[in-house]
């Protein structure tokens, strides 16, 4: 299979400001692959080395087995879906199409069938007359795809393609982009900052931090098994108490929060000294006070909100730090009220250990000096806003 | 103001003052205007309605010599500052936009100085540059058509730069995504999304040129590089016929033609925002 | 090649084209301000600066610094212009201020005729201003029928019965602010017209009176406006020569384009007239620098 990119020691700096910094990935082929950050991590300046609009200060960017770092855009086998679209408005859907066709030397009736085809694939066979100004958003998304894809690239790369739609269609458009993948088979690299987004589409994904790769997995690795302080925090809500290992033995080890000692059998168990212990508010089992039991702490109910689904409720514990738990809409009102003493169980095997290692805690602060990823506020254009 | 009346209203008194002013503004041209059709010899006592100053046989603008002169020359020097001025704003526009790298800044401010320097200065300029350093060339049509190219020229890469701005850098990014070679980015995306950046200045560089004087004047030669501006500064205290006011009205209508026609291509292709800030250019 | 060259190649010819009709046109006022005369008083340029002779910038500067003709012409071009700033100001604030924000259905129409003067032949307006004020001129007549010449010769505003276009200063100020006016509106308008209605709301809310919102809201905000329109227009009214000569063709009302245009282009003295013109670039450069750093200061106020 064709596809497969290997990111060596990539890095782009803008003047000081390092956007990415020596990052290695491997995206296999025919993967739905992610990378997933807030703005200024460095995701859009990667997928825009990877397609060739940006060079890289230095490493490789391996694309079955060859170095394209330095291959001008329009030479590379790979095709992009802009966050904008960038549909030509002076062409109409068809001219769209078929404008990177014209470099294919194709006969005039083979470009005519492969335009056709490519709109039937994404279901505007009646369009092709229409101007880009005369669709409606998640059309000329499809042409942009349509666009992209008649071409048959090695890889598809999409920058946020989804962005500007409203959220309905977002839902339609991330089922049907994903199984547009798996039925074409090529290899999809999909940036985007909404995680929820990212761990429903993709077969794997790289979260991304201040120009490096925090943790690179599927969702579910990613997600149960976060394996640094920022990817626990950026995906879903996590708690993060603060806490100091005080023992281990074979399958876990003791920490020590507050007065309190718990058990934590996931994540870093083998860690000495300060780490974070992380749970998630759904893992939180609320007890009544003076409730007996291991791993439990004691806290008082700060406020607790109706989410619907269920309700949230905020617990300081003994030690000063808040926790999130929130219990499923059972049908039943809630027991707890504001001043509420209660009994917090946080079950070993939800209880993971995180210590401060990697790049999060050097990088935190590095992402608001970074540029915004928008091309226009990149420092190195001068003239430009 | 008083608190009785609708405090949404408009205030009238900010209604007359724009009456008054457009009224003051535009009636003593409209009256021009009005006495270019006149028919006699004055242009302060109306003496009927006749064309006779436009086409009539003696003194009119289409038999008067100097005056068909002027007109010819003004739309000559036009012509050919659109077809020099045009080109060269369009080529320094795309690159100034895309300069990377030192130097941008200076000539970024150079190309804005010509529309701040008043144009006497500029005249003064020129002609010592035609007198003292290429006496080649010396003074004459050729001098004046180098003089309104050289202050046309930022209003060209004003126009076209802004258009540029607004177009971005996303589509000549797609066109290389999709395989089009850096000559191809240009000719099949960039000028096509610019053609109405384009044609706007075109029109707008006509009209400056058709309507300038100073540069103009300074860079004259003989009777024969007369325009219209320059016969009007000559004439107009010089007890004239209205073939005068002829020969303004009709410089008057095809400035505005030109203006009119750029304006409803630009609102066409650029929506009609930009339109009006195309003709309001010199803000 | 690198693509960075090619641009650089499509913005040579613009560049060249600059560097010679415009930069090294000014270099030769420069030369020739700094040079020296021939017997016929035509000028002989120094190029280099080594060779520079001040002697020419000296005896000007001494005219002006002296009191002499250049001072007075000078001073009657700064009354003059400051004067016709003060009226266009007066009456182009609320035409713009109409234009941007109550003219509701007939913006597009307004808008329209405020622009339009922008696009007329200068020379023609005032072509058409000559026409009326002339002796027997429609304006004249209209002008003593109601009793306003009676008034401005009381006012010793004009010296005679129909003599609107013999030397008065008064008509000189009038014409450059009628000549000038819509080249202030536009940015006016353009500046007012950028006001967030909410934040003029905001001051309402916050119990202004219309009157006060006004004074602490609009005005303070395009004051930007105000003094970008008043440097546009100062400019070109500094280099005017030919609305004095139309209106009034007579040296009391010489402006300093006026001197500048009889020394170089009617060719009585080039030198000295090439030393005039470099004094009022500076002046005018002066003149931008203040205007540069007025706004810098705006929009750091409008940033905060």
């Amino acid at each position: 299979m064709q596809g497969e990119i290997q990111l060596e020691q990539l890095t782009k700096a803008f003047g000081e400001v390092v956007a990415v910094d020596g990052i290695e990935l491997t995206m296999p082929a025919g993967e739905f692959f992610t990378m997933l950050g807030p703005s200024g991590c460095g995701k859009t300046t990667t997928l825009r080395m990877i397609a060739g609009f940006e060079r890289p200060t230095s490493g490789r960017i391996v694309l079955d087995g060859v170095d394209v770092a330095h291959v001008p855009p329009h030479r590379r086998n790979v095709n992009t879906v802009f966050q904008s679209y960038a549909l030509f408005p002076h062409l109409d859907v068809a001219g769209n199409v078929a404008f990177g066709l014209k470099y294919k030397k194709l006969s005039r009736g083979e470009e005519r069938n492969r335009v056709a085809e490519a709109l039937e694939l994404v279901q505007l066979g009646d369009y092709a007359k229409r101007k880009p100004s005369q669709l409606s958003g998640g059309q000329q998304q499809r042409v942009a795809l349509a666009r992209a894809l008649v071409l048959t690239p090695q890889v598809l790369l999409l920058d946020e393609p989804l962005g500007a739609l409203d959220a309905r269609l977002r839902k339609d458009l991330q089922v049907e982009l994903k199984a547009l993948q798996a039925e074409l088979g090529i290899t999809f690299v999909f940036v985007t900052h909404d995680q929820e987004e990212a761990l429903t589409m993709s077969d794997r994904l790289a979260v991304m931090s201040g120009g490096h790769v925090e943790q690179v997995g599927t969702p579910r690795e990613v997600y149960e098994e976060p394996g640094t302080v920022f990817v626990a925090d950026f995906l879903g809500v996590s708690n993060l108490v603060s806490a100091e290992v005080v023992g281990s033995d074979g399958d876990g080890c003791a920490l020590k929060v507050g007065e309190s000692t718990l058990k934590a059998l996931r994540g870093d168990t083998g860690a000495r000294g300060a780490v974070k212990a992380m749970v998630r508010p759904e893992r939180i089992v609320v007890l009544p006070h003076g409730s007996e039991g291991e791993n439990c702490l004691n806290g008082l109910v700060e406020h607790t909100v109706y989410v619907g689904s269920g309700h949230e409720i905020h617990i300081r514990i003994v030690g000063g730090e808040l926790l999130k738990a929130t219990v499923a809409n059972d049908g039943s009102t809630l027991d707890y009220e504001q001043g509420t003493a209660v009994c917090v169980h946080l079950p070993p095997d939800a209880l993971r250990v995180l210590t401060d290692e990697g790049h999060t805690a050097q990088h935190e602060g590095a992402g608001e000096h970074l540029p915004s990823e928008d091309y226009d506020e990149a420092p190195g254009f001068p003239g430009r806003g | 103001m008083s608190r009785l009346r609708n405090p949404w209203g408009r205030p009238r008194f900010l209604v007359l003052v724009t009456i008054v002013y457009i009224l003051w503004s535009l009636i003593p041209v409209a009256i021009a205007v009005l006495f270019a059709f006149n028919n006699g010899r004055s242009r302060t006592t109306w003496q009927g309605f006749s064309t006779r100053w436009f086409t009539g046989a003696s003194g009119s603008v289409l038999h008067d010599p100097a005056l068909q002169g002027a007109l010819k020359h003004t739309l000559l020097l036009g012509v050919v500052c659109v077809l020099v001025a045009t080109p060269l704003g369009v080529a320094l526009a795309l690159g100034l936009q895309r300069w990377r790298g030192p130097g941008g800044g200076t000539v970024n401010t150079v190309m804005l100085l010509p529309l701040v320097t008043p144009e006497i200065v500029m005249g003064v300029a020129l002609l010592l540059l035609f007198l003292q350093v290429l006496p080649g060339i010396g003074l004459g049509s050729t001098a004046q058509a180098i003089g309104q190219v050289t202050f046309t020229l930022s209003y060209v890469v004003v126009i076209v730069r802004g258009r540029l701005v607004s177009i971005g850098k996303d589509y000549e990014e797609a066109a290389a995504d999709l395989g089009a070679p850096p000559h191809d980015q240009l000719l099949r995306v960039l000028l096509p999304l610019l053609a109405p950046a384009i044609i706007a200045s075109a029109a707008v560089v006509f009209a400056i040129s058709l309507d300038d004087f100073v540069v103009t004047q300074y860079l004259s030669g003989d009777a024969s590089t007369t325009t219209v501006s320059m016969l009007l500064y000559a004439s107009a205290r010089a007890a004239p016929t209205p073939a005068l006011n002829a020969l303004a009205t009709i410089a008057l209508l095809i400035t505005l033609a030109t203006l009119a026609l750029a304006y409803l291509v630009y609102r066409r292709f650029a929506g009609s925002d930009d339109a009006v800030a195309m003709v309001g250019v010199e803000v | 090649m690198s693509s960075r060259w090619t641009w650089r190649l499509l913005a040579l010819p613009g560049i060249a084209w600059l560097g010679v009709f415009f930069l090294l046109a000014f270099y030769a006022v420069v030369a020739v301000a700094f040079g020296n005369q021939n017997t016929l008083s035509e000028p002989v340029p120094f190029w280099n600066p080594l060779d520079w002779n001040v002697g020419y910038m000296l005896d000007t500067l001494q005219n002006i610094w002296n009191g002499d003709q250049f001072l007075t012409v000078f001073v009657r071009t700064f009354v003059f212009v400051a004067f016709a700033l003060a009226f266009a100001l007066v009456i182009g604030y609320p035409v713009a201020y109409f234009a941007a924000r109550h003219a509701g259905r007939y913006r597009g129409l307004v808008l329209l005729l405020l622009i339009l003067p922008f696009w007329i032949n200068y020379l023609m307006r005032m072509l058409a201003w000559i026409n009326l004020l002339s002796p027997d001129g429609l304006g004249t007549r209209f002008l003593s029928s109601i009793g306003i010449e009676r008034l401005f010769i009381s006012l010793n505003l004009l010296s005679a019965k129909g003599g609107w276009l013999e030397g008065q200063p008064f008509t000189v100020i009038l014409a450059l602010t009628y000549g000038y006016l819509p080249f202030l509106i536009l940015p006016l308008f353009a500046s007012l017209d950028r006001i967030d209605q909410r934040q003029i709301e905001a001051a309402r809310d916050l119990g202004a009176s219309p009157s006060g919102a006004f004074l602490r809201v609009t005005l303070p905000l395009s004051r930007p406006g105000i003094l970008a329109g008043m440097v546009l227009i100062a400019l070109p009214m500094f280099g005017d020569y030919y609305t004095p000569d139309l209106v009034s063709s007579s040296t009391k009302t010489s402006m300093i384009g006026n001197q500048i245009d009889q020394l170089t282009r009617q060719g009585s003295e080039k030198v000295v007239g090439a030393a005039l013109t470099l004094i009022l670039a500076a002046v005018l450069l002066g003149l931008m620098f203040y205007y540069l750093r007025a706004t810098r200061s705006a929009d750091d106020l409008q940033e905060a």
